[in-house]
């Protein structure tokens, strides 16, 4: 009985390592930039950096869930924009108080998820392209509604406090964001639904059989997802003092980008919630940090996208050699069609 | 007929939406507008054949658009640098080529998805381009708008053109063999690679193609105004591949067809000035275009689902 | 001297990570034969067609075509030689069309040649005629039936000019109609000098058809026999006439109360039809499904389950009728179902022992859907202990596991949710001897304290030496139920579908 006897540790160790990598990368561009940039490494900084990426690190949380059963959501950036004018309309047009208006746009979002989630589970649609479909509906009534060109300003300062104020001495957004990082870090790791969610993207028709109610489990991921992506609106819309239609443009790329270079399998299964968070610090840290080494911020784009192809190939570097150096094994069952599984 | 049913419904709903054109904007048909249209057009079509080959082979590229822009600069730098027209052409063409070649490289080497793959080069690219050039335009010699042509006979050309290749490429794709090994490859890797068809190299060639593809677009874009515009290529990966959805070809490989294409970006680029014809507002042109991928894809889970029970 | 064989193979040895599939196969075909392959499921019928078609290569032993031995071969390489294969499920391309799969494997694959339209439906259509098929050319293969695919297989296999070919149960799906279409191709096929492998599982289809016929069991040749020096009980004794190899735990449980039971069940969703199934299953009990592969039992097991629905009969779990819409309702109401496909459906490879093990009872283990590691860890080293599972702990992979250990795991997930009935399909297929007979000593075991077990095997002395009784499935119908000490050869003809002997039990 051969049961390959190194593979729980290895299997472990390689999780493992590429987290510590990514905390090495973040490292050494935290000190790199601290040597070459003015006021970088500061605590107000950091505080600066923190509030920028909330938003971006809302939708890179919830999307972690969504990318771990193997979906991806690409409507999330066109849909904070949505989120964002929707609550400027109910709050200057419909008179609500911005608690109220809060609450209404929370709403919208999980319509929105749920409008996601049950053309994915009812109709078995792949959620690229349905994701794709909303997307450019989404950011379309956004644009409709506002033709374009209306902006929403002028909220009050209690509101405007939420995305410039201080509480604690941090970032006012600090503990949304906390709180939705913990919640879903739970989900993730400590409750049946991640279990569920891991399941479904290592083996969908596995999953089926084992009880676990798929279809359910992938509405959650994407009705939280619309849910956290209006959460993000309010506190964009807080942050800049108003609400347009073009708010959250391109965010959905930044979002899968720092879940991906979180360690987290494009093809489901395998990741984890710090990952995100390492993935989405690693992306923040340098967005910032280029701009206080005089570099221009599009630089940051640049090894952004970079970083993201090595961190794939990394992934399936160990697989593709191995199948190489073994010359095409021969399992007895015929392989399915589906692209290589990465190496957890 | 059901082989094309798909296509023929689409180019029914835009049948229907020329004839309330015709009877309630009768000014949306004026030769003069309608000829802008379809040579603003005629780059995206360019690039939707170039999409529709790419997800028949059941890939997909959302870094067109950046690649777009790069190949619409290089060939705009060396005209605005003395080059001639073709010297111009062919640079943006093997641009193309070359970006088209990393992605290949990288999802059919590497077998990674392409969807995150194309994801990290439309940043690459895009980002790179804004940090080389600043957002700085490019201007142009005279000579080269409208390849030297007055406005309406440059028009003509790029029109004839596109509709050239649409037509050499939905033929190639029917009538070579290569072009058949594209369905198989997205229909069934493992049968395609069983009989004796490389799906790798398939998907790799696929790539360069969709990057030669959109130099092309890219230089036919460049000759229709006296500058090029870094960010001209904004949005194009989604145009072209709503436009190639809507037109029946399936997302999860080996089925549609270029005329589906075709159609479909029709129906797309009619939206907007129709709407305009229409008095309704030109904001609601991404809204319509999102719920027709959506209907369009809605569509076919019905259509799939009731065959199964 | 005569001309040497079309195709030759010695001693042939081919082993899949332990389970030795072929061990020593003597084969050989003539020009204008028909030789039939018959062995049981898992006798090592497929693997000899892969190795001959190239699709995996043999650990020993040699393949010789013409006389000539070939090694290394590859699927293009034993194309070239004029190896041809029809398999059950046709591998062609659903969107292309008819002309356009024959060309697809017909035509050269290099190059940007053109294709001559006319040519490929003129070839086409000859090719289609020649066996007379009614298929146009145009049509595209998902609008064909299974049996029309099969053909367009067989005339793909006819234009090029294969010179052995080898169909793989090519009638598990024809109508009369198409099986006489058929029968009148392989015999133009042997007209022309084709040798043709013949495997089916209907006997009379051999004795109609086949020149010769070579029997496989435990993945040695046992006999190669003139069709006309042999009858049918000769060749159900070759078939399971193996020698006991393995003790079966006694049966020790008395069969209690009915806990399942089943009246004109039938399910028309699934790939063979379920059509009116009755039989009863008691407590303590293990009721054996037999049948060969594509009889329907899997097809059951999964109606049972809940993944199917059924569309007429009734299902009683201790009296009551209950509507299984979904795993999850099968679970409520104390169905398991340890699922044939045990690398896609059984365990999640990626994920580890404990997380397995778990699976099925999320909502009980973790009340509030709160995970409590230790209570699972707990519940995985019972397992571990209870099942002997070989692991290095809770924590590692399914997929590093063996995969006796492996099916024992997705035994573990399911003795979890504390079922009353417990559907074992295929419990040990692909599973090496040692933890097979752990298995049958488990099984007992759950039998004794009180569990209805529905066992279904394609292994035959499996089902003997496990059942309390037997039930027998041929095409989607249950057409014998035997006693628990019936012998194969009644099993076999049951399952061939050749008369319901023994309705006794």
């Amino acid at each position: 009985m051969s049961a390959a006897p190194a593979a729980a540790p290895r299997w472990k160790a390689i999780l493992f390592r590429h987290e510590t990598l990514l905390l090495l990368v973040l490292v050494a561009e935290w000190f790199y930039f601290d040597a070459v940039g003015a006021r970088f490494a500061t605590l107000d900084n950091t505080f600066e950096i923190v509030r920028h990426h909330v938003e971006i690190g809302l939708l890179a949380l919830v999307m972690t869930p969504v990318i771990l059963t193997g979906g991806i959501d690409l409507s999330v950036g066109s849909l904070l924009g949505l989120c964002a004018i929707l609550f400027g309309k109910f709050w200057r047009d419909a008179g609500l108080s911005p608690l109220e208006a809060g609450a209404c746009t929370i709403v919208v979002g999980a319509l929105a998820g749920g409008l996601n989630a049950a053309l994915i589970t009812e109709l078995r649609l792949p959620p690229l392209i349905v994701t794709l479909g909303t997307y450019s509906l989404f950011r379309g009534l956004a644009e409709a509604i506002t033709h374009g060109s209306d902006t929403f300003t002028g909220f009050p300062s209690s509101f405007l406090a939420l995305g410039q104020g201080h509480w604690l001495g941090l970032p006012a957004q600090t503990p949304v964001f906390v709180v939705v990082a913990l919640g879903v870090w739970l989900l993730v790791h400590r409750t049946t639904f991640g279990r569920g969610f891991r399941a479904i993207g290592f083996a969908p028709e596995g999953a089926r059989y084992a009880g676990i109610p798929v279809e359910r489990r992938l509405a959650l991921a994407y009705v939280l997802t619309g849910m956290v992506a209006a959460v993000a609106a309010i506190i964009y819309t807080a942050r800049l003092g108003q609400a347009r239609a073009d708010a959250g443009t391109g965010y959905e790329l930044y979002a899968i980008t720092a879940v991906v270079l979180g360690g987290t399998s494009i093809f489901g299964g395998v990741g984890s919630v710090h990952g995100t968070l390492l993935g989405l610090a690693a992306i923040a840290v340098l967005d910032d940090g280029l701009v206080h080494a005089r570099l221009p911020r599009e630089a940051a784009g640049v090894l952004t996208g970079v970083l993201l192809l090595l961190a794939l190939t990394g992934s399936v570097a160990p697989k593709l050699w191995a199948a190489r150096s073994k010359r095409r094994p021969a399992p007895p069952a015929a392989t399915p069609p589906s692209p290589p599984l990465p190496t957890p | 007929m059901s082989r094309y049913f798909r296509e023929w419904s689409v180019a029914g709903a835009l049948g229907v939406l020329l004839i309330v054109l015709a009877i309630f904007a009768p000014a949306f048909f004026q030769a003069q507008p309608l000829l802008s249209l379809a040579a603003a057009e005629a780059p995206t079509l360019v690039i939707a054949c170039g999409m529709a080959l790419v997800i028949i082979c059941r890939e997909i590229d959302i870094s067109v658009g950046s690649q777009f822009s790069v190949c619409g600069v290089c060939a705009g730098l060396l005209a605005a640098h003395h080059a001639p027209t073709a010297v111009a052409l062919a640079a943006a063409i093997g641009t193309g080529a070359c970006l088209g070649a990393i992605n290949g490289a990288l999802v059919a080497g590497l077998r990674l998805p392409s969807i995150v793959v194309t994801l990290a080069t439309m940043m690459t690219w895009r980002e790179g381009l804004n940090w080389w050039r600043q957002g700085e335009f490019v201007y142009l010699p005279e000579h080269l708008q409208w390849f030297g042509l007055s406005q309406s006979a440059g028009q003509w050309t790029l029109i004839a053109a596109a509709g050239l290749l649409l037509v050499a490429l939905a033929l190639a794709l029917r009538h070579l063999t290569a072009g058949r090994f594209l369905y198989a490859v997205g229909t069934d890797m493992e049968a395609a690679r069983l009989a004796g068809v490389s799906p790798q190299r398939v998907k790799f060639t696929t790539f360069v193609t969709m990057g030669a593809l959109t130099g092309l677009a890219a230089m036919m874009n460049v000759v229709q105004s006296p500058q090029v515009d870094p960010k001209s290529g904004t949005g194009l990966e989604l145009k072209t591949i709503a436009a190639v959805v809507v037109g029946g070809v399936s997302i999860s490989g080996g089925r549609g067809s270029l005329w589906g294409a075709f159609v479909g970006l029709l129906l797309l680029a009619c939206i907007s000035p129709a709407l305009t014809h229409l008095h309704i507002e030109a904001y609601w042109e991404k809204a319509i275009q999102g719920a027709i991928i959506l209907l369009a894809v809605v569509a076919d889970g019905v259509r799939t689902r009731r065959k199964k029970s | 001297m005569s001309p040497p064989p079309l195709l030759e193979l010695r001693g042939l040895l081919k082993s899949y990570g332990g389970v030795r599939a072929l061990r020593g196969v003597d084969f050989d075909l003539r020009a204008g034969e028909v030789h039939a392959l018959l062995g049981e499921n898992g006798a090592g019928k497929s693997t000899l067609i892969k190795v001959v078609t190239g699709a995996h290569q043999p650990d020993g032993g040699t393949v010789s075509i013409d006389g000539q031995p070939v090694t290394g071969l590859t699927p293009a390489s034993a194309r070239k030689l004029g190896v041809a294969c029809i398999y059950q499920q046709p591998a062609l391309f659903p969107d292309l069309t008819v002309a356009e799969n024959i060309a697809l494997r017909l035509e050269p694959t290099s190059g940007f040649r053109r294709v001559a339209w006319a040519a490929r439906r003129t070839r086409a259509q000859q090719l289609l005629d020649r066996i007379g098929a009614e298929i146009s050319p145009e049509a595209e293969i998902r609008t064909l039936a299974m049996p029309q695919q099969q053909l367009v297989e067989i005339a793909c296999a006819v234009g090029a000019g294969a010179r052995i070919v080898i169909m793989d149960e090519p009638t598990a799906s024809l109508t009369q109609k198409e099986q006489h279409l058929l029968f009148a191709v392989v015999h133009d096929l042997r007209a022309h000098g084709v040798g043709v492998i013949y495997i089916s599982h209907r006997l009379e289809e051999i004795f109609g058809l086949a020149d010769r016929v070579t029997v496989l069991r435990d993945g040695q040749s046992i006999s190669t026999q003139a069709v006309a020096a042999i009858d049918e009980a000769r060749l159900i004794q070759l078939m399971v006439g193996r020698e006991v190899t393995q003790i079966y735990p006694p049966s020790e449980s008395a069969p209690g109360e009915v806990v399942l039971s089943l009246s004109h069940l039938g399910a028309s969703a699934t790939p063979t039809r379920v059509r009116d199934i009755t039989f009863d299953v008691r407590a303590g009990e293990v009721f054996g499904l037999a049948g060969l592969v594509g009889a329907g039992r899997t097809d059951l097991a999964r109606v049972l389950f809940g993944l199917v629905p059924a569309d007429s009969g009734e299902i009683r779990l201790q009296g009551q009728p209950v509507h299984l819409k979904s795993p999850q309702d099968a679970v409520a109401h104390g169905i398991a179902c340890v699922p044939e496909d045990r690398r896609r459906h059984g365990v999640v490879l990626e994920m580890p022992v404990a997380h397995n093990m778990s699976m099925a009872i999320h909502s009980r283990l973790f009340p509030g859907s709160w995970l409590r590691l230790g209570a699972e860890r707990r519940l995985a080293l019972d397992f571990i202990r209870d099942l002997s599972v070989k692991c290095h702990g809770p924590e590692a992979p399914a997929g590093s596991l063996s995969g006796g250990n492996q099916q024992k795991v997705s035994l573990a997930r399911w003795l979890a949710t504390k079922p009353k009935v417990l559907i074992l399909d295929e419990p040990t297929q692909g599973v090496d001897v040692g933890a097979k007979s752990e298995i049958h000593r488990i099984v007992r075991r759950l039998a004794k304290a009180g569990l209805a077990v529905v066992l279904i095997s394609s292994d035959l002395p499996e089902v003997l030496g496990m059942s309390d009784r037997i039930g027998v499935m041929c095409s989607g119908a249950l057409t014998a139920i035997l006693p628990g000490d019936a012998d194969a050869a009644t099993v076999m003809a049951a399952a061939l579908g050749k008369g319901s002997k023994g309705k006794a039990a």
